[in-house]
Parts: C-alpha cells; structure tokens; sequence
C-alpha cells in the first residue's frame, strides 16, 4: 500500500472572538480556545497506482488531509504512512517521492520564467541533468509547454501558469501526486488537456493520485474510485460507479423532438426541457423499454446518462447527515 | 557532498535574484546612485564634526571614517542579502507558497535565507571598501595582517549576530501570520493584509538598520583594524555570535514545529 491512513485526527484550537468591541476587549486577556476537528478519525489505504477522487463540501478536510500526508501538518492522532514513511518527519528520501499541487497556491517563481523555478527544483531534489532534461521534454509534449517556460510568470494565463506549476511540481518523478483542486478557474478545454495529462502520468509512471476538484467531471474522468469525507469524518470509501448505482439509481434520457408531449410524460419525470430537447428520469427496469420506445418515435439522437455525479453528493451529504444528527459542537476549553 | 549540494542550491537561488535584477536595470540604476548619494550624505557630519578639530573623544578623523566605512559595508549586506529574504519570507508564510518550501528536501532554513538577494547593494559594499581605504590613507598605515584577520573575524561574527536576529525575527512572523490567520477565519475587523508586513519594516528595520549594527557590527571590526580591540571583547564577540546562532537555530526549528502543527 502506498498510503495507509489509520484514525487520523487532526484538530486545530482556535482563538474565539467574540462580536462587540467590548468583548474582543476583554478577549485580549481571556482567550476562549475552540477546537476545530478539521479532520477526525479517518481511516483508508490506497494501493500503488491507483486514481482516487477525494470529494467533500467546503470545510470538509480535504486539504488538511493532504497537508497531513505530505508532511506539512503534524496530525493530532493517528497513524499515516506514504511511500513507507511517516510524512511529518519530512524525510528528503520521503519528499523526493511525493508532490502536492495546491490550484490555490504557487510556486513559480513570479518575476522569473518557469524554467528558472526548474532550475532551482532540480539542483533541490538532486535530478541528474540528463534525467531532468528527458522529462521536461516529456513534460513539454504532453502538456503543450513550448514557449511558456521561457516567458515571465506573471506574464502567463492561469491556465498557462497552472501546466508551467504542474511541470515544477513533477520534474522529479514523484511517485505519489496529491492534487489539490489542480483544474480551480479553468475553462473547460484546459481541464481536459489537465485530465489527460494526470492520467498519462499515472500510467507512463505507475504513480498513485490523489485527487480533490469540485468540479465532478474531473473526478467522473479519472478517479475509478473516490473517497468522500464531509465534516472531517470519512462518509464513503469506494468504487465511483457503484456509489452512483445506488444513492440514484435513475438514468437519465434525453432526444430531440418526435415524441409526442402527452407520450413523454409517460417515459419518466421530464428533468429538463429545452431547445427541441427533452430529459427524462428513467429507473433502470424500465430504461430498456423506454429507450426502444423513443428510438422508435425519435430516431437516432438519444443520449442515456448517469445522473450527474453532483446529484449523488448532494444526496450522500443529506442521507448522511440526516442518519447521524449533528456531531457534537467543540468541546468545552479545558 | 552535502557541502557541494548546498553550494549549487546557493548558487542556483543567487542567479535567480541576479536575473531578477537584471529585470528591474532601471532600478538598479536607480538603487546605485542612490546609495552613492547617501554614501555622501553619512560623510557630511563626520566632516562638520571634524572641520575645526583633530579628535572627537579620542577618535581621530582617519579612525572615525573606519568605523564609517564599516557601517557602510555592513549595511550594504545587510540590506542586500539579509533583509530582503525577510521581505520574501513573511510573504511566502502569508501567501501559503512556504509550504513549497518545506517539500523540497532541503534544510527550509537555508532555503529561506537565500531565496532573495539585493544584488546591487554591492554597490554598497564597494563603496565602503573604498572608504575604508581612503581612511588608512589619511591615516598613513596600513593594518598589519594580524589586525585584518581579526577584523574580518569579528566582523563575520558581527554578521552572524545580525542573521541569527534576523532568523528568529523570522520565527516569530510564523506566530503572527498565524495569528492573523485566525483573524481572518473569525472574520474579524481587522484588515488582515495590512499590518504585519508593516510591524517588519517600521520597528524592526529601524532596530536592524541602525541599532544593532551600529553597536556591534561597526565599532569592534573597525577597532579590530585599528588595533585598539581587546582579546577579551573579541573573544566575547565570537562567544556571543555562536551563542545567537545556537538559539537562533532553536527557535527557528520550534516556530517551524508549531507551523507544521497548525498552518493553514
Ligand atoms: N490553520 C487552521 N486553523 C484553524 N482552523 C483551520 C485551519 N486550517 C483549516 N481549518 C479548518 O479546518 C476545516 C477543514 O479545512 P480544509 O481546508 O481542510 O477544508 P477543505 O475540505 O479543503 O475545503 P475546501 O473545499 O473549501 O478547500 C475548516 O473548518 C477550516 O476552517
Ligand atoms: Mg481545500
């Protein structure tokens, strides 16, 4: 196993402010300590080579997940191995075998070219020259990086900016990628080419990826398996297609025009009807019968899909936190 | 080899600032000139002072430019490989690019403190060399190599005294960004983006600048050349640079334990 993660815990203490001048007055003496269980008793192993999404709401951990397993945060309980080490002893033969892409950071160099951040990764992580040169020609193909490096990179777009950061963050072969929210602002073309990218990486390498994004094409693209954490606590742990296959088992069909209004009602719930284009909800018993029905009526432009995967989220979230009434609020300051 | 390894990150990061620079000639011009001026502008009392005397409190015209010049040197060095890190430092903890710094697997400390030079304060530099000359000149000797060498020695414990200040300066900006990022998740009143960037560069360059430089770092090289440095106060100077250099070390690897314990 590349990553084992065993009851971690990681729980932050904030300083309470509370409102009013006064308050935060009196505050500056008697500080109140909440504590913030950002991530809480998670548990998973993910295996060499695998791609796993890993979704939950704003706040859910995500990050501070992948912070704890790249070494950056020291987790609170818990044990956590990668690449069979303990990441928060941040060890150079660790660092040397993982990478974490933030979408909300950066490290490009601003004022310089990419190539000089590059430069610098390389002389960091002890790449032989020849090596470095092989993968950032590999790099350069499979991104498209011709004429980026070499230019400023205040001067480059964001999504120019995000494949130069992709190309820095992998220049020493890591075997293990964590990406965070790596496609965030991205028009969807540059998405795609994002997409292909990690999974062209994934199999030229074998490398394990670990993927967050709230935009659930990339995780319906890439991840066969996605792990779904929403208030620090681990709600799902499993295979993609089979988490949509039961929170809703409903297809979704849709044609343009030859069915008859009133017959339509019959298919299934109408989703959406728009621009000639209708949608319906068909449960899966029927799905044969109702698309030889309007293959009959409307020829050949028919589409059957899964529900869109942000459907099932917001479905998981509401069956869980319904099954489990609200954690129990902070624990009272010591 | 690690020594090796450490000399290309060194040499990597300086071209970077290098190549920076290069971006900003104008400004390199711009700086050049003027510190020349102020060069100019530190002599214009020295000269009053001395316009109708030999020796103010002992110190002769020829010493006191001594000590001038180092001031100048020191400040040139101070200001162009040592507080710009700083600079680039708090905004690297501020904007979560640190956290770049601490997956690469090198020792953060050493990346931190050549991420960012000031190439043209060798101008500075230069300038005060020059001055120093000019100043055993009108003194009529030279210093004997024993005197150099002690001078030089003393003068790098004057800088280490100053980079290890430097260093746990850095530390504490690791608690005070934290801290502002707490304001910001209690979305409190303050303007978070404001305030600790500015708390380094007014107390803290007035401090750096002027005090602590002027105390240690200018009066015991220069005596050192003069030859008027006791064995005990050099001694004391070398004993105290280890000692802020052990500390600094250990502060710095509790701010970085507490940062990894809860940054965001
Ligand atoms: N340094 C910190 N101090 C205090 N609380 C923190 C800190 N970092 C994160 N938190 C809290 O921990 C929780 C989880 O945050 P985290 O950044 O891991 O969420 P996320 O799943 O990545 O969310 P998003 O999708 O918005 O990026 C949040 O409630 C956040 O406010
Ligand atoms: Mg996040």
């Amino acid at each position: 196993m590349t990553i084992e993660v065993a009851g971690l815990s990681k729980h932050f203490r904030v300083h309470r402010r509370p409102p009013g001048l006064a308050a935060a007055v009196r505050s500056l003496w008697r500080r109140r300590y909440d504590t913030v269980k950002a991530v809480d008793d998670v548990s998973f192993t993910i295996a060499r080579g695998e791609r796993v999404g890993f979704l939950g709401p704003n706040g859910a951990g995500k990050t501070t997940t992948m912070k704890v397993l790249s070494g950056l945060l020291h987790p609170t309980a818990g044990a956590v191995r990668v690449e069979g080490h303990q990441p928060f002893r941040r060890e150079p033969d660790f660092l040397r075998r993982i990478t974490l892409v933030m979408g909300q950071k950066q490290q490009l160099l601003w004022d310089l070219p990419p190539s000089e951040t590059y430069a610098l990764n390389r002389a960091v992580f002890g790449v032989d020259p020849a090596q470095a040169r092989q993968t950032i020609a590999e790099l350069t193909e499979l991104l498209g990086l011709a004429g980026l490096t070499d230019k400023p990179t205040r001067q480059l777009s964001l999504g120019e900016r995000m494949k130069c950061e992709l190309a820095a963050a992998l220049l020493h072969r890591p075997t293990t990628l964590f990406l965070d929210e790596p496609t965030i602002g991205l028009d969807v073309a540059m998405q795609v080419t994002i997409r292909d990218f990690i999974r062209d990486y994934n199999q030229r390498h074998d490398a394990t990826v670990l993927l967050t994004s709230h935009y659930m094409d990339d995780v319906v693209a890439l991840c066969p398996r996605v792990i779904v954490i929403d208030g620090g606590r681990l709600i799902h742990d499993g295979d993609l297609r089979a988490l949509v296959k039961t929170m809703l088992p409903d297809k979704l069909v849709s044609f343009t025009g030859g069915v008859p209004a009133e017959e339509v009602a019959r298919l299934g719930e109408v989703v959406k009807a728009e621009g000639g284009r209708t949608t319906v909800r068909v449960p899966e018993a029927r799905l044969r019968e109702v698309v030889s029905h309007v293959l009959d009526r409307a020829g050949a432009d028919l589409a059957v899909e899964d529900p869109p995967l942000e459907d099932v989220m917001r479905k998981l979230f509401k069956d869980k936190r319904a099954a489990a009434p609200a954690a129990p609020p902070a624990e009272p300051p010591p | 080899m690690r020594l090796g390894y450490y000399a290309r990150l060194f040499a990597v990061q300086a071209r970077a600032s290098l190549t920076t620079a290069m971006q900003y000639r104008a400004d390199f011009l711009v700086q050049g000139l003027t510190s020349l001026y102020w060069l100019g502008w530190n002599l214009v009392p020295l000269l009053v002072l001395y316009d109708d005397r030999a020796t103010v409190a002992g110190w002769s015209f020829g010493a006191a430019l001594v000590v001038m010049a180092h001031f100048v040197i020191v400040r040139g060095i101070l200001e162009g490989a040592i507080n710009p890190s700083l600079g680039a430092v708090v905004e690297q903890i501020r904007s979560g690019a640190f956290d770049y710094t601490l997956l690469r697997p090198a020792d953060a400390q050493f990346l931190v403190s050549t991420a960012r030079f000031a190439p043209w304060r060798a101008l500075d530099v230069l300038g005060g060399v020059g001055l120093l000359i000019y100043a055993f000149v009108r003194l009529g000797h030279a210093p004997s190599p024993a005197q150099l060498g002690a001078g030089l020695v003393l003068l790098g414990a004057g800088l280490a005294v100053m980079y290890g200040l430097w260093i746990m300066i850095v530390a504490t900006a690791f608690w005070v960004v934290r801290m502002d990022n707490l304001i910001y998740l209690l979305s409190s009143v303050f303007d978070a983006a404001r305030w600790p960037a500015s708390v380094f560069r007014g107390v803290w360059k007035v401090v750096f600048t002027f005090v602590i430089p002027l105390a240690l770092m200018t009066t015991f090289p220069a005596r050192a050349l003069l030859g008027t440095v006791t064995w005990q106060a050099g001694i004391g100077c070398l004993v105290g640079a280890l000692l802020v250099s052990i500390v600094a070390r250990l502060v710095w690897r509790l701010a970085l334990r507490s940062y990894t314990s809860a940054s965001s």
